[in-house]
């Protein structure tokens, strides 16, 4: 029955979206149009990553990074490329791949832990999404183990 | 659409209890029966523009004062709703186009309306930026799961929804409306009476 409600929202989403004038069927969905993923490196750090697409950005300043039980320090991120905000000044924007380094507060060797990674992004076209919460798992390493695989976001959905 | 379906399929399965399989047969083919009515209508600017517009009208928000506005009294004006956000710089971009055309067109029966997905603060300070002259209405995140609910299903912004002088949905722009396709709305849409 929740196979078949699925498969009704997505008639109702298609039908809908025939009238709607716009850059729908040319545009990503925010969760392919800026990929989060992540693996422990080892006992004490997590690495996370997000590949843009071709023709988006993600905003520096928008990306948070936050892990439990055991709590992340702050993420060391690359630099961005600048660019002038006629209302938030400069910022800074990401293109391409990503790659940001979470420290653990303390080791969290053998443990599962759970990522919160928040991103917000634009396409070039000329629309913005609004700010994405995401998470995934991770199993980190025992010390001295080898890095973690990398592992997505489950997908959000009808199907679960 | 979806409640639609939903509600039309409630009643069947909870006073004759039929065969699990009938039910299910049963609800696609009325599914497939709304599903084509409501295309149809909507292609024709029928049902679907006008629950839309309706359930646009019926809104309720507080501007950036924190006074309630009701949509409702616009009713009558070609009513020009646009989602947008202080952190969405093609919003902010095509803002002032919006602005220009409530003052050349307001005589004649536009009504802009903004829908922030957004705080007060961010929006009282960029309204006084851009001198706007139409009012900003605080929708916060919830205004994208409205907007969601009336065709912006990757929940992008910024997202614009003009209604007809009868409340029906005359178009509806995923990304910036462009100012020559503005203006051409506006004028069919006022020229309509």
């Amino acid at each position: 029955m929740r196979l078949l409600a699925a498969l009704l929202t997505l008639l109702a989403a298609t039908a809908h979206a025939e009238g709607v004038a716009s850059l729908a069927p040319k545009l990503l969905p925010p969760e392919q149009a800026f990929r989060l993923s992540a693996r422990a490196l080892d006992a004490g750090t997590i690495e996370a990553r997000f590949d843009v697409a071709d023709g988006y950005y993600l905003y520096r300043d928008k990306l948070r990074f936050t892990t439990a039980p055991v709590a992340a320090g702050d993420a060391v991120l690359p630099p961005g490329k600048p660019k002038h905000d006629a209302f938030f000044g400069d910022v800074e924007t990401y293109r391409g791949e990503v790659v940001v380094r979470v420290p653990l507060a303390h080791t969290a060797a053998g443990q599962t832990l759970t990522l919160h990674a928040d991103s917000q992004g634009c396409a070039d076209v000329g629309v913005c999404y609004p700010p994405n919460p995401q998470q995934l798992t991770l199993k980190v390493p025992a010390a001295g183990g080898k890095p973690g695989a990398f592992v997505e976001p489950g997908r959000k959905g009808w199907f679960k | 659409m979806t409640a639609e379906v939903a509600a039309a399929g409630t009643p069947a399965s909870t006073t004759r209890r039929p065969g699990r399989r009938t039910l299910i047969v049963g609800t696609i083919a009325l599914a497939a029966l709304a599903l084509g009515v409501g295309t149809a209508y909507f292609r024709g600017g029928g049902s679907d523009a006008t629950r839309d517009g309706a359930a646009l009208l019926a809104l309720v928000l507080p501007d950036a004062q924190g006074q309630p506005q009701p949509l409702a009294q616009w009713r009558g004006k070609v009513l020009v709703v646009n989602f947008w956000a202080t952190w969405c710089a093609p919003c902010r971009e095509e803002m002032p186009q919006f602005v220009a055309a409530q003052t050349r067109d307001g005589g004649k029966g536009v009504q802009f309306v903004g829908i922030a997905v957004d705080d007060p603060e961010k929006v009282r300070s960029f309204v006084h930026e851009i001198g706007l002259n139409y009012p900003a209405l605080i929708g916060g995140y919830g205004a994208i799961e409205l907007s969601k609910t009336l065709g912006n299903d990757l929940a992008a912004l910024p997202f614009t929804i003009i209604l007809d002088r009868q409340g029906r949905v005359a178009h509806t722009q995923l990304g910036p409306l462009k100012s020559a396709k503005l203006d051409e709305l506006l004028v069919r849409l006022l020229g309509a009476g």
